[in-house]
């Protein structure tokens, strides 16, 4: 709330971007700037090798769609992971972050599991 | 025991060492008015020197029957007596083309006259001329009528002596049947015609000789090979078998070659050259031995033809290399691959082929279909599944996937890391958010 009610540079209107990117910055928790980490990791994972399917080959089919929805079913889980842990969301007050976790790690396990066995 | 059954065994391979002289059988019915047997006394010497046996039958004569009970009496039919209006009941086209259905091969002289074997020709393609018209020739110049024609004989695998033909009969057009096996075609001055008067000849001429049949598309003597396999020669009119024009002198004082022109037309006719059959055929998977029940895809497949020539001179079946031009097809509705078939070298009557199965599956069929004039129809057909690889006959961990892999294991690692820090961070950062917020 801070940096939008009092701009630190009041000369020149700050860029939207830069304005976005200071307020996450100052605003987001540790924890979630760590969950969002991940997530950039796992969306560049995806697109890479959607890339490579498109540019290059598709030929072991089963192995694109392995490679490519394990990191769009980890996307998934962890987004909900951070939603459930994030402070500022309302939904989620009833269920802990210990809770979170669970389900998290637990959907994990289970999606590497049939990641694998679709790989080779 | 093992004596006397080999004993059998050479007895047998003895008469049929003297006998059988044709693939099919000794047992030859001519039909011929007993009048004019003798004129033909050579070639029927000749046919019993090879070992058949003749059987000789008036053409109204009601026995011996040329079918009894479905069942060929003979392996054989000559019919010479073409001047004949009617035959018995037993012989008419239709018993004669049911005769080829039963595989029996059939030697038949056509006559000038309307008779019926005349709509019996239509049956084969040949076009005939309009009745009572025969082959003229003023070429070359001799002392002979123009109806009596020396021909001189092409070289094909059929007939290879040399010299002329003395003919006399009918000419015949062919239709575009490919089964036809043109023997002997009429030399390119002679014509038909009913007549030789000097108006019908400048009538022809003023048209530019529009209606007259002439030059060498006119067959004499040709052949027809069946689907069955059974033979049908047609000659233009009997006159070429008789003892007459065999001992004629040509032109130029060349001996006719009459005598051995029958000869090989009726060794033709009756299954004895030119005859081919296949043995066996196998198909292994490359580089071994077993014969599988079924193919995976993209497999390579070897197939084998084992082929015969029958030698009519020592009467028995010999391996055959000499075909070049044998087509293999793997067929699946359309043949999916098409390929020579060449003899192996060193292996007699062996053909073989080693390909790649295409990348399609379903049920697969190798076909040989080898159709030459003359020659007998080489057909074999094996059917034979081609199946997608089985679940874990699939080549695996490609190097082309190793993004994908990569991608998977660097997720999986990825929560691990994840989940380490996340539990190891657990305390101090949660602790710190919340005072954070608290604050």
């Amino acid at each position: 709330m801070a940096p939008k009610t009092t701009p630190s540079t009041p000369k020149s209107a700050p860029s939207p971007v830069a304005s976005l990117w200071k307020a996450y910055n100052d605003e987001t928790p540790d924890r979630l700037k760590f969950v969002d980490s991940f997530l950039v990791f796992l969306m560049l994972s995806g697109i890479t090798q959607f890339l490579y399917c498109i540019l290059v080959t598709s030929f072991p089919f089963n192995a694109f769609l392995a490679g490519f929805s394990s990191t769009v079913g980890q996307f998934v889980l962890t987004a909900s992971l951070r939603s459930q842990v994030n402070p500022t969301t309302k939904d989620f007050k009833d269920v802990s972050p210990e809770r979170a976790f669970a389900d998290f790690a637990l959907g994990s396990i289970v999606l590497h599991f049939f990641v694998f066995n679709f790989l080779g | 025991m093992m004596l006397l059954s080999s004993l059998v065994l050479l007895l047998s391979g003895v008469i049929s060492g003297t006998l059988a002289k044709s693939s099919t059988g000794n047992t030859v019915l001519v039909v011929v008015e007993t009048a004019k047997q003798s004129n033909y006394s050579k070639f029927f010497k000749g046919l019993e020197n090879k070992g058949f046996d003749l059987t000789f039958r008036e053409p109204k004569a009601e026995s011996p029957v040329i079918i009894q009970d479905d069942v060929p009496s003979f392996s054989h039919v000559i019919v010479l007596a073409s001047d004949a209006k009617n035959f018995a009941k037993d012989i008419t086209p239709q018993t004669l083309i049911e005769l080829t259905t039963l595989k029996t091969n059939l030697l038949i002289a056509l006559s000038p006259k309307q008779t019926p074997l005349s709509s019996l020709a239509a049956e084969f393609s040949l076009i005939l001329p309009t009745p009572g018209s025969v082959l003229y020739s003023y070429f070359p110049e001799r002392a002979d009528k123009p109806t009596v024609v020396p021909v001189n004989i092409p070289q094909t695998p059929i007939t290879s002596q040399k010299g002329p033909v003395f003919f006399s009969g009918v000419p015949f057009a062919l239709g575009d049947n490919p089964l036809l096996v043109p023997i002997l075609n009429a030399p390119v001055e002679g014509f038909a015609a009913e007549s030789t008067s000097a108006e019908v000849l400048v009538e022809a001429a003023d048209r530019g000789g529009e209606g007259l049949w002439a030059g060498s598309r006119l067959g004499l003597v040709t052949g027809f090979q069946t689907l069955d396999g059974a033979r049908v020669t047609w000659v233009g009119g009997p006159e070429v078998f008789s003892d007459e024009y065999a001992a004629k002198e040509g032109p130029n004082g060349v001996k006719a070659a009459n005598a051995q022109f029958v000869q090989d037309v009726a060794a033709w006719t009756f299954q004895e050259s030119l005859v081919l059959r296949v043995d066996k055929v196998n198909h292994f998977l490359a580089n071994t031995t077993t014969s599988l029940e079924q193919y995976t895809t993209n497999d390579n497949i070897e197939f084998s033809a084992y082929i015969s020539a029958y030698d009519a001179k020592t009467g028995t079946w010999a391996p055959y290399s000499g075909i070049t031009d044998m087509q293999l097809e793997f067929t699946m509705l359309d043949p999916h691959i098409r390929t020579a078939l060449l003899p192996v070298p060193g292996v007699p009557g062996k053909y073989s082929k080693t390909f790649r199965a295409p990348d399609r599956h379903g049920v697969f069929k190798f076909v040989i279909n080898y159709k030459r004039k003359g020659y007998s129809y080489l057909q074999s057909s094996t059917i034979v599944p081609v199946v997608p690889p089985r679940h874990d006959g699939y080549p695996r961990f490609l190097s082309a996937a190793w993004p994908y892999y990569a991608g998977a294991i660097s997720t999986s690692l990825g929560f691990f890391v994840f989940s380490a820090l996340w539990l190891a961070g657990d305390s101090r950062p949660a602790k710190k958010g919340k005072a954070q917020k608290t604050e």
